[in-house]
């Protein structure tokens, strides 16, 4: 009856990679080690850190994950960088490129005029660290607020106290939105507060009439310091309750992906029944996140029946999510080496009945949705993602599968209890709205597959272990496939049980940088869509301010008129 | 409303500007209240909140909880608002645009402080980047706590800030008397075995469904029968037809039994 599962011991992967790289740049490779056996880091020298990056992101197969900074002053007297890339085609690992920036000379080569998805990165370590990036075309400050002293770097170690609040320098918003038009464009603002949910972002959408010409946006309205925090108030063992504050929807996700990482940096091996639980808890949540976004997908093309017929399905897996977990959010369930709450035969039969009736309500719908005229018509061809844009910036999640990447962790680097079911990737290749929708369909369905298979054949055995000590001074990673895509950790123990690093990357993250060249080219009364369409952890937006590039003149555009225009487009507040 | 007490030393010296309520406002408020025959309108300011409570507020006003049924609607903009929702800890980013949508919502307005990190900063408290919670920018009316608020909460607050309720603050404090001592659990149970047994519970099961289990297990095993330990234990897993509470329970009978061998002299 139970667990035909045997867990296998992984053999070592990645040394292609190495062995390619010491090749190809002879005399740039330092030092490698492996945290696990799909986890290696290399050193190299700084000044060739970005041609390593480079050969490893565009020749053997690399999408960029995440840059980390981290501050070794007091370690080995010099600032880390660490460009983490997901090698996906031969010889599947993760693969970390790091290169020491010593201390007094805080600068280093920029990576993003070759790899462009390092962007983002890079101005973050600028932010937290002050390490200067020379090269980065954009120099724009990315996390810290416009408010924030020049020249205080939150992340150093010898900065501030966590708690310090530095008054602020003012009280008006100073970020500089760039528009890379080449006539006169009008500006159309967005945010930073919003309508229907939620979290706060300001965009600026320059137009010509009725069509996006570019876009740009400002976002971090919402940093709070949890990587500070994390590192000085907690410690290692509660952060993964922080992790789960992360985001109020795919906040699972990170609390797992933050747990495996300091798993992984310790030699833990958690127990297959904690993993298994694990698994059906993050589909519970990938089927909530992905009903809430077809409901929104039917908000915004003006079929609102749709949108709550969605919700009123969703209900039911937040039933089972605060069944299987005592909260409709899923907090609170990991720990490090296992999870707090068992799944037992009641949980499990009444789980199973719910997803019955899931699949049908779900598949009524999808096909009440898919056959309703307009709404094809309002989302074949809109917000195109070219394949290219996304190979150059390494967005994740449906997103880029919308797209025809393959990318999807759970099968590419198949963790804890996904190793255990037989998954397939999801990819559709309109590259526009429908074929992401279409993804997210087909997702959930597969999600409650994956339930009912693990529900099924469960490990015997404990949920959690506790055969382990703490280590200081280890690192790996921790990732997830959260319902917009990867989220990746990336944490280094140190000192008193509390971490030295915990650098944490949101799925989300990757996907704002290629937004721009989705709204471009598309009309005005479809960006909420196309904003809503990455999933965003929100939706749209309050109020649009458009600038119209040829009269030169300057509107404010209530948002709520800008959605009655996306739902109705008649009657254009433009004019 | 007392709160939990915040480092002022690392606050700005100049403070940020707490907006206040005037008399005349207080008064109108009063009446507002008093004589309100239609429908709320609400507002949603969000100061960086991390979506579980902006989530929350709209599974309220869809179909299963349905908000509107009440006549209270959220609306688009902050100048048609009776009610703000304020969520989030006030994060540094936040601060002008919360006060822009405060401003803009014409008096009398009642502001809500909603989950918990608006009613005290919550986890976020003392942050950097954070000024620890809607009361510390603008005079807040009605706190609905949870992390998230259950959509069963958000209706009751509403209810709440409408005045059809009151506000339930309730502080309990023990004082131990002379000759209280606490009851030991399962006194018959030896202290060591009944950790053993806990321990293992929680291995197999977490803290929750592992300590009812481990509950059940230790009164079933004190309740004398006359059936000696083997005959104890098989009774006590014939009581469940879940194989996976069986399972837990004969590991909690393996923990016995090995203790039981070890105590053999």
């Amino acid at each position: 009856m139970n667990a035909p599962f045997k867990a296998t011991k992984k053999a070592p992967v990645g040394a292609s990679h190495v062995e390619a790289l010491r090749a190809v740049l002879p005399h740039a490779v330092i030092e490698e080690s492996r945290q696990t056996a799909d986890q290696i880091t290399v050193t190299v020298k700084l000044g060739s850190l970005p041609e390593a990056v480079a050969y490893l992101y565009y020749q053997r197969g690399g999408w960029l994950s995440v840059v980390v900074g981290n501050d070794e002053r007091a370690l080995n007297g010099s600032f880390g960088l660490y460009y983490v890339l997901s090698m996906e085609e031969e010889d599947r690992c993760y693969f970390v490129v790091h290169a020491a920036v010593p201390e007094g000379k805080e600068e280093f080569p920029s990576v993003t005029p070759k790899v462009p998805a390092c962007v983002w990165g890079e101005r973050e370590v600028r932010d937290m660290y002050g390490l200067r990036p020379i090269g980065l075309p954009d120099e724009r400050r990315l996390v810290l607020p416009d408010d924030w002293p020049e020249g205080l770097h939150p992340l150093r170690k010898d900065a501030m106290d966590y708690r310090f609040r530095p008054a602020p320098t003012g009280d008006d918003e100073t970020y500089a939105f760039v528009n890379d038009a080449k006539e006169e464009t009008t500006v159309v603002p967005l945010g930073p507060l919003h309508i229907t949910s939620d979290e706060p972002g300001h965009f600026r959408l320059f137009v010509d009439g009725e069509d996006i010409i570019d876009a740009d946006y400002r976002l971090f309205y919402v940093h709070r310091g949890m990587e500070k925090v994390a590192e000085t108030r907690m410690g290692y063992d509660e952060v993964t309750f922080l992790a789960d504050r992360v985001c109020g929807i795919c906040g699972y996700a990170h609390s797992v992906a933050y747990a495996n990482s300091v798993e992984n940096a310790l030699g833990i091996e958690v127990p297959l029944r904690g993993q298994a639980v694990r698994a059906v808890l993050l589909e519970t949540e990938r089927l909530h996140s992905h009903l809430l976004n077809l409901g929104l997908a039917c908000h915004f093309v003006g079929f609102d029946t749709g949108f709550m017929q969605f919700f009123r399905i969703r209900e039911k897996a937040m039933m089972l999510a605060e069944m299987l977990t005592g909260s409709r959010k899923t907090y609170a369930i990991n720990l490090i080496g296992g999870v707090r709450r068992d799944i037992l035969g009641e949980q499990k039969t009444r789980t199973l009945a719910a997803l019955v009736e899931l699949r049908d309500d779900v598949t009524r719908l999808v096909d009440m949705l898919m056959s309703t005229a307009n709404v094809e018509g309002r989302v074949k061809g809109v917000g195109r993602l070219d394949p290219q844009v996304a190979r150059d910036y390494s967005p994740v999640g449906p997103l880029v599968r919308g797209s025809g990447h393959r990318r999807d962790t759970r099968v590419l680097h198949a963790f804890g209890g996904y190793e255990m079911v037989d998954l397939g990737i999801n990819v559709g290749e309109g590259c526009d709205v429908l074929a992401r929708t279409v993804v997210r369909a087909q997702e959930v369905y597969d999600s409650i597959a994956i339930i009912e298979k693990l529900l099924t054949d469960t490990p015997r055995g404990p949920i959690l272990t506790e055969d382990f000590t703490y280590k200081p001074h280890k690192f790996a990673l921790g990732f997830t496939e959260a319902p917009r895509g990867e989220d990746i950790h990336w944490s280094m123990t140190g000192d008193n049980q509390k971490l030295w690093r915990w650098r944490c990357r949101a799925s989300t993250y990757a996907n704002w940088p290629v937004l721009r060249y989705m709204l471009r080219g598309n009309t005005v009364s479809d960006a909420p869509l196309i904003v809503a369409s990455i999933d965003p952890c929100y939706s749209c937006t309050d109020r649009v301010t458009v600038v119209d590039v040829k009269k030169a003149t300057q509107k404010t555009v209530p948002y709520k008129e800008m959605e009655r225009y996306c739902r109705d487009r008649t009657a254009s507040p433009l004019k | 409303m007392s709160r939990l007490p915040s480092d002022t030393q690392f606050a700005p010296a100049a403070g940020i500007g707490k907006i206040d309520t005037p008399v005349d406002v207080q008064r109108m408020k009063s009446s507002l209240l008093k004589d309100i025959r239609r429908s709320a309108y609400v507002y949603r300011v969000d100061c960086g909140g991390c979506n579980g409570c902006e989530i929350e507020i709209f599974a309220a006003i869809t179909p299963l909880f349905d908000a509107e049924r009440f006549g209270i609607k959220v609306v688009a903009s902050p100048r048609h608002a009776d009610i703000l929702l304020f969520t989030g800890a006030v994060t540094r980013s936040m601060r002008m645009p919360a006060f822009r949508a405060y401003e803009a919502a014409p008096d009398p307005k009642i502001v809500v402080s909603y989950g918990a990190c608006g009613v005290s900063g919550g986890i976020f408290h003392d942050l950097y980047c954070v000024w620890g919670g809607t009361d510390q920018i603008v005079p807040v009316d009605v706190y609905i706590p949870g992390c998230p608020p259950s959509p069963g909460a958000t209706i009751y607050g509403f209810a709440v800030a409408l005045g059809l309720l009151g506000q339930k603050l309730k502080e309990e404090t023990h004082v131990e008397g002379d000759n209280e001592r606490v009851v030991i659990a399962h006194p018959t149970v030896p202290y060591d075995l009944r950790v053993l047994i806990e321990r293992e519970a929680r291995r197999m099961a977490g803290y929750r469904q592992g300590g009812d289990l481990a509950e059940t297990f230790l009164t079933a095993l004190e309740t004398p029968d006359g059936q000696g330990l083997d005959g104890r234990l098989d009774r006590i897993l014939r009581s469940t037809d879940d194989p996976r509470a069986r399972e837990i329970l004969e590991a909690l009978g393996g923990v016995v039994r090995i203790a039981a061998e070890r105590a053999r002299p």
